[in-house]
């Protein structure tokens, strides 16, 4: 510690720093959702019917978990296919999104502002459009995939009816959408890398592939590991893209998690079922991201075991 | 979109200007309604109100998706930022039961409908001891847009063909057969997507005689689905969606890729709502432009004709003041009269009148599809009248679209969608007499 | 090794011009839809007449105040993703890089991940009551802050791994030196991390540009943002597929520019800041 400056001055300006830089944050929370969070994971316990204008808060113990683990078909059914799509896109637009990082870092400036533009495209489109979009470029009929197939002299596809190809077909939609997420925060973890951290490692390395793995990977793991967080959280809430192309059908073929919830909590009004709902889900995402942290762990483990 | 406090402002300056000679008797009152094809014929008719007696309605439009959580929100606070709100008929009986609306005979003593005026199954009335729509219940809304089942079929290839309007789901698919060879395009279009085979199914439940229940009395239910007539409705349904007449995969098949199939000419018939009137005799929408026409719905084997209601009903929240609550309902009395839904019709809109066949109109070619829309509209019913109509439309869709898809047999999907609509039912206070497994 | 090179080159190049295309070729085709009758966008129509129609009815019609709603975006995105960043630089380099007591740390990102973990569409009831009991509802007051909450998540563990990601050494010299905490931030961290900055800010800003649950539930007419007015085009009946397009194609266009002035702007401010 340097002793040179009054040590009391310092210990109080940094006191009075911790608390100005966190106390935003705490009272955004804890005035904007404290309400909203302990609402709804109370009425997880409650059943809510309207009568003469005025709500009756029931409270039903865990009927709802009950009925829910032992009643309830759809909702399972997304959940499945919640964990499939999550798992699937999820990797898929890490693997895009840091391989166009990557390429685009190595174009020169114009290629790079160009690029950064085009890839940014997909998020900045509303996802109620996204979701409108691909359904008409998916169309059986008319479609532009089943256009260009047709072109090509090929058999048309069914994307959205055919309840084996339905949830490929979203899951293409989401990557496609999402991708750019991936790419923008791998773009600014990339430059912000120390070059001379850089330099002086790739003396040890031979090769692009040998660089990136032994280097460039390790140096980004935090940025990562918190991309891959957010893609598996965002990912659970996929919600647009389905409502609007398939709705969860046919069958439960595109059933996802988050429009279970939206039906029973909103369109059916049951919000004590939809709350714990949502409270079951919140549980599936975090042990997909302690499993996802752990894979990614144990990559980095065996890595350095080397 | 919606008018801004700049359209309205320029909207009462018109006023002012054009009309001093009606004095304006009521206060400003504000309308939740949704867009729609329809909004612009709704918006005439408001035009022509505020331009008849100079009081003012404002019309705050939302997304169709969006409205019900908006109405919710105003009819639930202390508060109403609302004085109208216009809902759809799956979300009636949450609205009507949670007892948020001031029935139309409290607002003004005695109140009832205009005579002409549809109720859809008497949609319009809610009786609480029950616990559904009934006659006997009070009034609670006007309907503002009439919205029902119809069969549309392709005059050109009917005439082309020699074929005639069918009678029986027999003769309907008779038709669609003769279609499909001769013409190589689909002979019948289903809507049979999750979100939508529930509505699209009850015209076939209903004209079997069977039900997806009955209310037998004050908070007593009886199952209909999983009966002999039931299975034979839901057989009539796959047999008329097979692949044979109807498109592959109709399992996802919503309304929009219907319309699109009948616009482009791609499919000859489909039984769909009314309001896609509008968009297949819109040349630049449509290629049938001419050629469609309405008819009613074809009849099951006891005779028995059914459509299925899809209408919006105009009601009036209790957390408003009276004085404003009169003013909505001026509006509505206004909007009810024969002479006015006439030119509801010319502006575009679904009339809630069964008459206006008789009117001049009916005589128009642009509106032959007003004898076909006045039948069906006598014959709507509304398939699950009770307070949580949502929860099992979407709990019954699920065992319907697996039957489609061949997920399902036809008895295992109505023996599961019974029994999901039975429990329902129990949670919701109802006793339930079950029909045996088919 | 020049030809192995020269190859990889290429086959990257392939990649990623490939993947350019298959952003650009269906999103121009549906932005072309703009230009089209409903006739030829649903019979997917390569060759057809253009219109104006789609865009006289989104901007002209009696009802519509589609550039109004676009000025409110703005408003409501710049404004939110400005006070996320800003709260959430300073609070990420505190946990990322200060000693902070396990009471205050854990508390509040164990809330951010649990907050953000939750489906926003069984919030936004929750919200509307708030803001109306203190009648703030249908302002830009509730739906900015609203963003703000709702955004904070992402905004704080972003730049926490931007902060975790800087190298432990320089921190130690800095301390040496004598910094203090504030000192640190804004001559260490600040000036290192900004290109985290940008990428969060132009997530944020895209994500509360696009809202729609939100800002359905919390504006008034007045208020209402672009993307619940494209809403309204996906009616009941049926979809407005041109009317929709115009609307896109009108809001990626100011939504590209702020992002991308806004990085040549922090950017500048970056390297104003190397030069000092």
């Amino acid at each position: 510690m340097n002793t040179m400056i009054k040590p009391g001055v310092v210990i109080r300006r940094n006191k009075r720093w911790l608390v100005l830089s966190l106390a935003p944050v705490a009272v955004f929370f804890l005035v904007l959702s404290g309400f909203p969070v302990l609402n709804l994971l109370g009425l997880s316990f409650f059943d809510v019917e309207w009568r003469e204008g005025a709500a009756e808060f029931n409270y039903i113990g865990l009927e709802n978990y009950h009925r829910l683990f032992l009643e309830e078909t759809i909702y399972w059914a997304g959940v499945r296919n919640t964990l499939v799509f999550a798992v699937t896109v999820v990797t898929c637009q890490m693997v895009l999104g840091f391989s166009m990082a990557l390429a685009v870092k190595r174009a020169g400036s114009v290629g790079r502002t160009i690029l950064t533009g085009i890839f940014l495209l997909p998020i900045v489109i509303p996802p109620i459009v996204i979701g409108t979009m691909w359904r008409l470029v998916m169309g059986r009929e008319f479609g532009l995939a089943n256009t260009l197939l047709r072109w090509f002299g090929l058999n048309e596809v069914d994307w959205l009816g055919n309840p084996d190809i339905a949830l490929a077909s979203v899951m293409f939609v989401d990557i496609w959408h999402w991708t750019p997420f991936v790419f923008l925060l791998m773009l600014a973890g990339l430059e912000s890398l120390d070059e001379e951290v850089l330099d002086a490692a790739r003396l040890d390395v031979t090769g692009f592939w040998q660089e990136v793995r032994h280097i460039v990977l390790p140096l980004m793991l935090p940025t990562i590991l918190i991309t891959v967080i957010f893609r598996v959280i965002l990912s659970f809430k996929v919600f647009d893209e389905v409502y609007l192309l398939t709705s969860g059908g046919p069958g439960t073929a595109t059933e996802v998690v988050n429009f279970s919830i939206y039906r029973t909590f909103f369109r059916q009004d049951q919000v004590g079922y939809g709350s714990a709902m949502s409270v079951v889900t919140l549980f599936a995402i975090a042990l997909t991201i302690i499993l996802a942290r752990g894979v990614l762990a144990r990559r980095r483990n065996a890595e350095e075991a080397e | 979109m919606k008018r801004t406090a700049f359209s309205i402002a320029t909207g009462l300056l018109a006023l002012a200007v054009v009309m001093p000679a009606h004095a304006k008797d009521q206060p400003d009152i504000t309308m939740a309604i949704n867009q729609s094809p329809w909004l612009n014929s709704f918006v005439a008719m408001v035009d022509l109100y505020e331009e008849e007696t100079g009081n003012v309605v404002n019309l705050d439009v939302n997304p169709f998706g969006g409205l019900l959580e908006k109405i919710r929100n105003s009819v639930r606070g202390s508060e109403g930022t609302y004085d109208l709100v216009n809902i759809n008929s799956l979300w009636l009986s949450e609205i009507y039961s949670g007892g948020f609306l001031a029935p139309l005979g409290e607002v003004q003593e005695g109140y009832t409908l205009q005579d002409g005026v549809l109720s859809y199954g008497a949609t319009t009335n809610w009786d609480a001891a029950v616990g559904s729509f009934s006659p006997d219940g009070a009034l609670m809304g006007v309907p503002v847009n009439g919205n029902v089942q119809v069969l549309y079929y392709n005059q050109a290839i009917y005439d082309e063909l020699g074929l005639s309007i069918p009678d029986t789901w027999d003769d309907l698919y008779a038709n669609a057969k003769k279609i499909e060879e001769a013409k190589g395009i689909y002979g019948f279009v289903p809507r049979a997507a999750r979100d939508s085979i529930v509505y699209n199914i009850t015209p076939y439940i209903f004209s079997h005689d069977a039900a997806f229940f009955r209310v037998t009395g004050p908070g007593q239910a009886a199952i209909g689905l999983n009966t002999t007539e039931g299975l034979a409705a839901l057989k009539t349904y796959l047999k008329i969606s097979g692949e044979d007449v109807a498109p592959p995969n109709p399992g996802a098949i919503a309304q929009g890729e219907l319309i699109q199939l009948l616009s482009t000419g791609k499919a000859a018939q489909a039984i769909a709502v009314i309001a896609a009137w509008g968009a297949l005799e819109n040349p630049n929408e449509s290629r049938v432009v001419g050629q469609m026409s309405a008819s009613l719905i074809p009849a099951g084997p006891g005779g028995t004709h059914a459509s299925s209601a899809g209408h919006w009903v105009a009601g009036i929240p209790k957390n408003v003041s009276a004085e404003r609550q009169r003013a909505a309902l001026a509006f509505l009395d206004w909007f009810q009269s024969q002479a006015l839904q006439v030119k509801y019709v010319e502006a575009g809109g679904v009339p809630v009148r069964g008459d206006l066949a008789e009117t001049g109109l009916g005589a128009n070619n642009s509106y032959r599809f007003l004898g076909a829309y006045s039948a069906n509209a006598a014959n709507a019913v509304m398939g699950l009248p009770f307070a949580a109509a949502a929860e099992a439309s979407d709990a019954m869709a699920l065992h319907f679209n697996r039957a489609v898809i061949g997920e399902e047999s036809p008895e295992v999907a109505l023996n599961a969608a019974a029994e999901v609509l039975a429990g329902i039912l129990e949670r919701n206070g109802f006793t339930v007499t079950r029909q045996p497994d088919l | 090794m020049t030809l192995r090179r020269t190859s990889g080159r290429v086959a990257a190049n392939v990649l990623v011009w490939g993947y350019a295309a298959m952003i650009l070729l269906p999103t121009l085709w549906v932005l072309s839809n703009a230009f089209k009758y409903k006739i030829d966008i649903i019979t997917g129509a390569t060759l057809s007449p253009v219109t104006w129609s789609n865009f006289e009815q989104l901007l002209f019609s009696r009802q519509s105040q589609f550039l109004w709603n676009l000025l409110n975006s703005a408003f409501v995105a710049v404004s939110s993703t400005a006070i996320v960043i800003v709260i959430a630089t300073m609070a990420a380099f505190t946990l990322g890089r200060l000693r902070v007591p396990g009471w205050v740390r854990w508390p509040i990102l164990g809330w951010a991940l649990l907050f953000q973990m939750l489906p926003t569409l069984t919030f936004v009831g929750s919200w509307y009551v708030m803001w109306s009991a203190i009648g703030l509802h249908g302002t830009y007051i509730s739906v900015i802050l609203t963003h703000v909450v709702h955004n904070l998540p992402m905004g704080l563990f972003l730049m926490l791994s931007f902060m975790s990601a800087l190298p432990h050494e320089i921190f130690q010299a800095a301390r040496m030196d004598g910094c203090s905490n504030s000192q640190m931030f804004w001559r260490v961290a600040f000036p290192l991390v900004r290109g985290g900055m940008i990428a969060a800010t132009a997530l944020i800003f895209i994500f509360s540009w696009s809202d729609f649950a939100i800002a359905l539930t919390l504006t008034s007419p007045a208020t209402m943002t672009a993307p619940v007015a494209i809403a309204t085009f996906a009616q009941e009946y049926d979809i407005r597929y041109g009317e929709m397009a115009a609307g896109t194609l009108l809001s990626i266009v100011p939504a590209l520019i702020l992002i991308l002035v806004g990085q040549r702007f922090i950017v500048r401010g970056l390297l104003a800041g190397a030069v000092k």
